[in-house]
């Protein structure tokens, strides 16, 4: 039994080193960082100062507005993002003939580089030669290219439905499988008491979905905190409609103050500890419980 | 006539999402097809009058400064693929099958340690990371930038991996021993080729995730020489705006490889995914 353990110890080694190394001794050094005044700009000026990075953070207004920028984004990739994957799932689980070719197309968003999502959605919100403006200006609606991403909430707004996009694909196939494992007895048992298919819907699936709901929800919220690649490659790395990792890489890596981007890390990584608190416990619940 | 107004709710329905999924796709193409004299000209006309494949004709050639720079990131881009694979199969596999089959103290704590890994945000790990691979002068190196790709990714791809393994009847590792297998005879004779289809899933998932990193070779890895294709596409967008054919080239070419895996191999994903109910 005791080479037993060593076996799974060597089984365990190869992910223990390179999780030890490149996780989680790196978060305790960020840790550390953000209890520094540390810039790499000014190398003779290292020195503890203790959580005075967290109190400078919390209170910058800048922070603030990222804050927001994240939260409006995060209502948008919610709402969005839940009632469409919904609908997608259901789409999905009509089983027709075009059932097959249906599925490949819901798993492409999911499938792109983030970067290139934001790429692909730019040319629809282009001033002058984007798909919208073009469409309104056939339409009659507009005589002048409209400016989707010059004002702060056009370009939170378009943010929040491209990440909803990305991450409906995602939550469909969560829904999807969910519903198939509903069994058909509950169905027929309802149609016996005569429910119509509305009824069916909101009394028989919608409470076997919630697990999924749990998973999709949370799923939605960390998408939402991270958004990152799609607005480097809509807008770049402007202060405008800035959300929180935007502020975090601009404040660390342009201005190279690791001490103060460590405390930004360290508030946004307890923040979605918390969010991933749940996503851990729905997991356990959800997907795959074992 | 109560069915036929169903049908047609229906088939609106699925109109909308194919157009919703689908359009910016094949609007970014029609872009890139456009000659850039029809793009700039004209603000009313969707289809250009005369399409042309010169922007990827450009991109793939490598004698053009644009060429040049586009197939070396393709080329940095399967450089990464091929080391995180090579490192982050093996690796996951191992560890999946420790903590699907062994018993031991703190299993618990270790498995939960991995998975809390997946919410953490990349910053939290790359602002040391930096400072590290400065120190040791392991910046713009793509098998290093390779390793914190396979640490990214490895809690949830071992999450999926051992929740498989978890299906295959231990009845089976038992009759092994009997038959005087070890654990490690095991692994390999029974254990890996049970978990085929995961494993396969595994893969394709890695390679997509491994194609779409961003945040980490932006930090990492951002010289010419190591830059991934996501980079290269990212810096078309904002410097090289005033060409919006090339640009979309380039988005269309850099989203082919994982479309592709995607609709061919939607059945693996799909089995991948809701064996982990996680996004990478």
């Amino acid at each position: 039994m005791q080479r037993d353990v060593q076996k799974a110890l060597g089984f365990l080694m190869p992910m223990a080193i390179i999780m030890l190394g490149l996780v989680f001794y790196p978060i305790i050094r960020t840790f550390i960082f953000s209890l520094q005044r540390y810039k790499l700009t000014e190398p003779d000026k290292v020195g503890f100062i203790g959580f005075e990075n967290y109190a400078a953070v919390l209170r910058s207004p800048a922070f603030h507005y990222a804050i927001v920028n994240t939260l409006l984004i995060m209502g948008i990739v919610l709402i969005v993002g839940l009632f469409s994957s919904i609908v997608v799932a259901l789409i999905l689980y009509g089983k027709t003939r075009l059932s097959g070719l249906l599925t490949a197309v819901a798993v492409i968003p999911w499938a792109l580089p983030p970067v290139v999502n934001g790429v692909v959605w730019k040319f629809i919100f282009y001033p002058g030669q984007g798909f919208l403006n073009k469409l309104l200006y056939n339409l009659d609606l507009i005589d002048e290219p409209v400016r989707w991403l010059n004002t702060r909430f056009g370009t939170l707004l378009i943010v929040g439905l491209i990440v909803a996009w990305r991450t409906i694909p995602f939550c469909a196939i969560v829904f999807l499988a969910n519903m198939q494992s509903i069994p058909q007895e509950v169905y027929d048992a309802a149609k016996v008491d005569g429910a119509n298919s509305r009824k069916t819907f909101l009394y028989i699936t919608m409470p076997h979905l919630m697990p999924s709901v749990a998973i999709a929800l949370t799923n939605l919220t960390m998408s939402s905190i991270n958004v990152f690649d799609e607005i480097a490659a809509l807008v770049g790395f402007r202060n405008m409609g800035q959300p929180l990792l935007i502020y975090n890489y601009t404040e660390t890596f342009s201005f190279m103050n690791f001490g103060y981007g460590s405390a930004i890390t360290y508030i946004i990584m307890i923040a979605s500890g918390v969010f991933g608190y749940f996503y851990i416990r729905s997991l356990h619940f959800g997907g795959g419980k074992s | 006539m109560k069915l036929s107004f169903k049908k047609l709710v229906y088939g609106f329905v699925i109109v909308m999402f194919l157009l919703f999924t689908l359009g910016p796709i094949l609007w970014c193409f029609t872009v890139s097809i456009s000659p850039e004299s029809e793009m700039f000209g004209n603000t009313t006309r969707f289809l250009p009058e005369n399409p042309t494949f010169e922007n990827y004709i450009q991109l793939l050639d490598f004698s053009s400064r644009q060429g040049k720079t586009f197939l070396t990131g393709l080329g940095n881009s399967m450089k990464a693929v091929s080391m995180t694979l090579l490192v982050g199969l093996p690796v996951s596999l191992m560890t999946a099958y420790a903590l699907s089959r062994f018993d031991f103290k703190y299993k618990r704590a270790i498995r939960m340690a991995l998975l809390i890994t997946i919410v953490i945000p990349v910053f939290t790990t790359i602002i040391p990371l930096y400072a590290m691979f400065a120190e040791f002068g392991i910046l713009d190196n793509i098998f290093w930038l390779s390793l914190v790709y396979v640490s990214s990714f490895l809690p949830m791809v071992t999450w999926v991996l051992s929740n498989y393994m978890n299906t295959i009847p231990s009845e089976l590792d038992e009759a092994a021993f009997l038959d005087g297998c070890g654990r490690i005879k095991v692994f390999f004779v029974i254990i890996l080729p049970n978990s085929i289809a995961i494993i396969f899933a595994i893969v394709l998932m890695i390679f997509l995730m491994t194609w779409n990193q961003y945040q980490i070779p932006l930090i990492l890895a951002s010289s010419l020489d190591t830059k991934p294709l996501s980079m290269i596409v990212a810096d078309f967008t904002s410097k090289d705006l005033i060409q919006y054919g090339v640009t979309a080239a380039a988005g269309i070419l850099a989203l082919l490889p994982p479309a592709v895996v995607a609709i061919v191999f939607r059945k693996s994903l799909i089995l991948g995914l809701t064996q982990g109910s996680v996004k990478g």
